[in-house]
């Protein structure tokens, strides 16, 4: 444990201001932090694939090791079984990123982190949780195409390779879900997990088709929609001309006499892919960027259908 | 500024637009609405009522329309019994208090009592007369016009296509109408016996069949007592029969087609005249005369006697000719006076003119003629005129023709219907008998000048000739002057009543504004109700109270939202 995170004694870093958490260290610190704190703060172990609960017997097969070998059952009975327990095999998951131009918005640049960063510390987080569970764990990066896969490896290693690809993610260009999710079906042969983390300015439709498309190949999927609080209350000067940073499509109004409609908007787009989700079998979590990221690691993997 | 939910804001902004637009346009039509409902509630609306058990006092006209095809049979009853049953029950729910009137198809309003008028409805059976639907709701509307009680028009009815006529309606108007389709059926609509007298050899009637239905029926003509003729007749047909030789006298003739569902119309009678040729004396040298008589003769329409003359004043019939030569034309005066003819020829006219076209004569040219004058008062015996002038006359036997049948004085010799022409006057014209005519009941006929009384069968109506005449009943009706029959009528039922086909009620309601239409069995129940009407008033200032409360609401939530 690195020493200086080690030295904010009692207190919960993952339930800090995200903002302030980023000021205390790199990526790889504030992760561990976050992780820590987080794994600290649950009384149980997240996942069955923690336990060792005994689930059942079976004959002794060849290479089975020797370890899992019922010895009292082989002094009765003179036959060599093995104990299963639950959760035996290691998950794969893939975590899909969006960094399109839009992901690198904050509505405060002062105080908030933008959304790519954000983005980049959970899935940092989220990574070393899920490797130190022994499950294999890749990322898959997109804007208007792939920009990066990493394949999903079990070995805790790996989390480094992983740090070392969030560090050097810029923003791109537009957004285009589904060559990353098509890609993402290539690559996760066996039934695992998917973690789709954007701030879902894309084409709904399509994005929802190839997520569903997962799910009817047996994956689990969630989805964390990114919001900056700047994007969920409109707020501005008198009169405002907003510009779209990957279409650059604008348009000029007074905030101030939007500002309700445009939350009725909003809280109405999110309703949708709560709905269009829910309806697929998905996990949907809305996350705003000043959400404390214990908060949010929670929500995706309190969750028994989360990571299950 | 840079903002990644620039989508949101788009979908905002449109979303709006479309809900201002919205809200624009429900309050555009709640605020029309609102000027609409201000200005029909000053207007004082009203609204029948339809449901009411008991009634306020009404006045009510009940037409029943008992015409020839309300006794057609529909699935074994007869159209009349419904109507009756139904007109029965409209009586049974009038008040003491209401003021009632009760018209069949004779087009008398009779008012009275419910007990009176329901005695009236049961005896009413199917009359040979038509109804015309639109007069019979003018008439009753004139005494509705009268009342002070609420007015109400109740028309049970067959409501014929043929009996629907136009009119305009001013007061709740209920129809009672059969709500199945009228069987299809067909009646006999004329006899038409040609020219008359027949002689003793016989005629050729041709009698004509109309319907909507497209079966054809064996049909049986008489002529008096003679064997009948057989023929198959269908709806359209005009069925030409040869009817055998009779003695002289007038003849019935009777058309029958086998039975239907509405036999009334199965029957019809006409009449003819038979006798013996006219026996002619004609000068020879009078080459166009002469050639027509000749003609005439060989086809056996006349024979060569003393019975008519053509030509100068002769004893017993005379056709006379104005003679070439004016300085006879005082002989002939003096002798038609000698004869008591109440004509006789004036000054010659060399003005161009043209008959006037009549059932005798088409229009012909006419280079000369003489004025006829008349020595009496009055101008009786015209049969024929040149631009209103007579131009042929008859006076007791003696006809006058006004030029000389030659075409330097008229076309009338070249023309084809010269021989007809010649047939009719030495026929008819000349023996004093009159074109044998026909009518409907009920209905006003024109009598010939000369006709002082009417008879059918022991009965007998002193009538003045020319004035209109209106028979009763169907039948043969004999034109008398004095003691002679100088013609006779056939009177049957108006061929309309044969076509039962039922008027739409949608073109009805174009033709008789505001109509309701209703089946017999529970049409009675809405009658007493149509008349008395609810004041409108207060229910339309309460919606224009609620439209302008949600006025209000909608104008403050539109100016908050934009």
């Amino acid at each position: 444990m690195n020493p200086s995170v080690s030295s904010l004694g009692p207190a919960r870093i993952d339930l800090l201001d995200p903002f302030e958490v980023s000021r205390l260290g790199g990526l790889e610190l504030v992760s561990e932090g976050v992780v820590e704190g987080f794994l600290a703060g649950l009384h149980r172990s997240p996942r069955r694939g923690f336990s060792v609960e005994f689930a059942e017997h079976r004959m002794y097969q060849p290479g089975d090791e020797l370890r899992y070998v019922d010895w009292k059952i082989l002094g009765r009975n003179d036959r060599l079984y093995v104990k299963q327990f639950e959760e035996e095999t290691n998950l794969r998951a893939m975590i899909v990123s969006d960094i399109s131009r839009s992901m690198a918005w904050t509505g405060a640049p002062d105080t908030r982190l933008t959304k790519l960063e954000y983005a980049q510390r959970l899935i940092a987080a989220l990574a070393l949780v899920l490797l130190r569970q022994r499950d294999a764990t890749g990322l898959i990066t997109f804007d208007d195409e792939v920009r990066s896969v990493t394949p999903a490896r079990a070995r805790l290693s790996h989390w480094r390779t992983l740090l070392r690809v969030l560090a050097a993610l810029s923003p791109g260009k537009g957004t285009a879900a589904e060559p990353a999710l098509r890609r993402v079906m290539d690559r996760l042969r066996r039934r695992g997990l998917v973690v789709f983390v954007s701030d879902l300015l894309l084409e709904r439709e399509t994005a929802l088709r190839a997520l569903q498309f997962l799910r009817h190949r047996g994956h689990q999927v969630i989805v964390f929609h990114l919001m900056d609080p700047g994007e969920v209350n409109l707020e501005g000067p008198a009169e405002a001309r907003f510009e779209d940073p990957e279409t650059r499509a604008a348009i000029t109004l007074r905030p101030k006499d939007w500002a309700d409609v445009y939350r009725d908007t909003v809280a109405g787009v999110v309703t949708e892919w709560y709905k269009a989700c829910r309806k697929r079998g998905i996990n949907y979590h809305r996350i705003t960027t000043d959400t404390p990221f214990g908060v949010a690691l929670r929500q995706a993997l309190a969750r028994p259908a989360g990571l299950a | 500024m840079v903002f990644p939910a620039v989508r949101y804001l788009v979908d905002t902004t449109r979303e709006h637009q479309r809900r201002l637009k919205l809200q624009n346009w429900l309050l555009l039509l709640i605020r029309t609405l609102l000027v609409a409902l201000v200005v029909t509630a000053a207007a004082g609306p009203t609204s029948p009522i339809r449901s009411a058990a008991g009634h306020s006092p009404a006045a009510l006209v009940l037409i029943l329309d008992n015409s020839l095809s309300s006794g057609a049979v529909v699935n074994g009853t007869s159209r009349l019994a419904t109507f009756r049953t139904a007109a029965r029950e409209i009586l049974d729910r009038a008040t003491s208090e209401d003021h009632l009137w009760l018209m069949l198809a004779d087009g008398v309003l009779r008012g009275g009592d419910p007990a009176a008028l329901k005695l009236l409805v049961d005896s009413a059976a199917p009359a040979f007369t038509r109804l015309d639907l639109g007069h019979a709701l003018s008439q009753g509307q004139e005494v509705l016009t009268t009342q002070a009680l609420p007015g109400e028009l109740v028309l049970v009815t067959d409501l014929q296509r043929t009996a629907v006529t136009e009119a305009e309606i001013r007061f709740p108007l209920l129809i009672i109408r059969p709500e199945d389709d009228p069987s299809g059926n067909l009646g006999v609509s004329g006899i038409e016996a040609g020219p008359q007298p027949w002689s003793l050899g016989g005629g050729r009637a041709i009698v004509s069949v109309v319907g909507d239905s497209n079966l054809s029926l064996p049909l049986t003509v008489r002529l008096g007592d003679r064997p009948p003729r057989q023929a198959l007749a269908s709806a359209g047909a005009a069925v030409p029969v040869i009817l055998s030789s009779a003695v002289s006298g007038w003849w019935p003739v009777q058309a029958e087609l086998d039975p239907d569902e509405l036999l009334a119309d199965n029957i019809r009678t006409g009449v003819v005249r038979i006798a013996p040729v006219a026996r002619v004396s004609w000068d020879s040298t009078e080459r166009f005369v002469a050639a027509a008589c000749e003609v005439l003769e060989r086809n056996g329409r006349i024979s060569r006697g003393n019975e008519v003359t053509i030509g100068p004043v002769a004893p017993g019939l005379t056709v006379v000719e104005p003679p070439q030569d004016p300085a006879q034309l005082g002989a002939i005066n003096r002798a038609l006076a000698a004869r008591g003819v109440g004509w006789q020829y004036g000054t010659l006219n060399a003005a161009a003119g043209t008959t006037d076209s009549n059932a005798l004569i088409s229009r012909e040219r006419v280079a000369r003629r003489y004025t006829l004058e008349t020595v009496e008062s009055g101008r009786t015996g015209v049969i024929a005129t040149v631009g209103g002038a007579p131009w042929i006359v008859r006076a007791g036997d003696v006809v006058l023709l006004g030029s000389r049948i030659d075409p330097e004085w008229t076309g009338l010799p070249i023309s084809a219907g010269f021989v007809p022409f010649m047939d009719a006057l030495l026929n008819r014209i000349a023996r004093g008998e009159l074109t044998v005519s026909g009518g409907n009941p009920d209905e006003p006929i024109a009598l010939p000048d000369l006709v002082t009384a009417v008879r059918q069968g022991a009965r007998q109506w002193v009538v003045e000739g020319g004035a209109p005449f209106r028979p009763g009943d169907i039948g043969i009706y004999f034109l008398l002057a004095g003691r002679d029959t100088i013609g006779a009528l056939a009177v049957n039922f108006d061929p309309r009543e044969s076509l039962l086909a039922r008027a739409a009620d949608g073109s009805v309601r174009d033709l008789w504004r505001g109509a309701s239409f209703a089946s017999p069995s529970g049409g009675p129940r809405q009658a007493f109700s149509l008349g008395v009407r609810t004041d409108l008033r207060g229910p339309a200032l309460w919606m224009v109270l609620l439209l302008g409360l949600a006025e209000v609401a909608l104008a403050s939530a539109r100016r908050k939202s934009s």
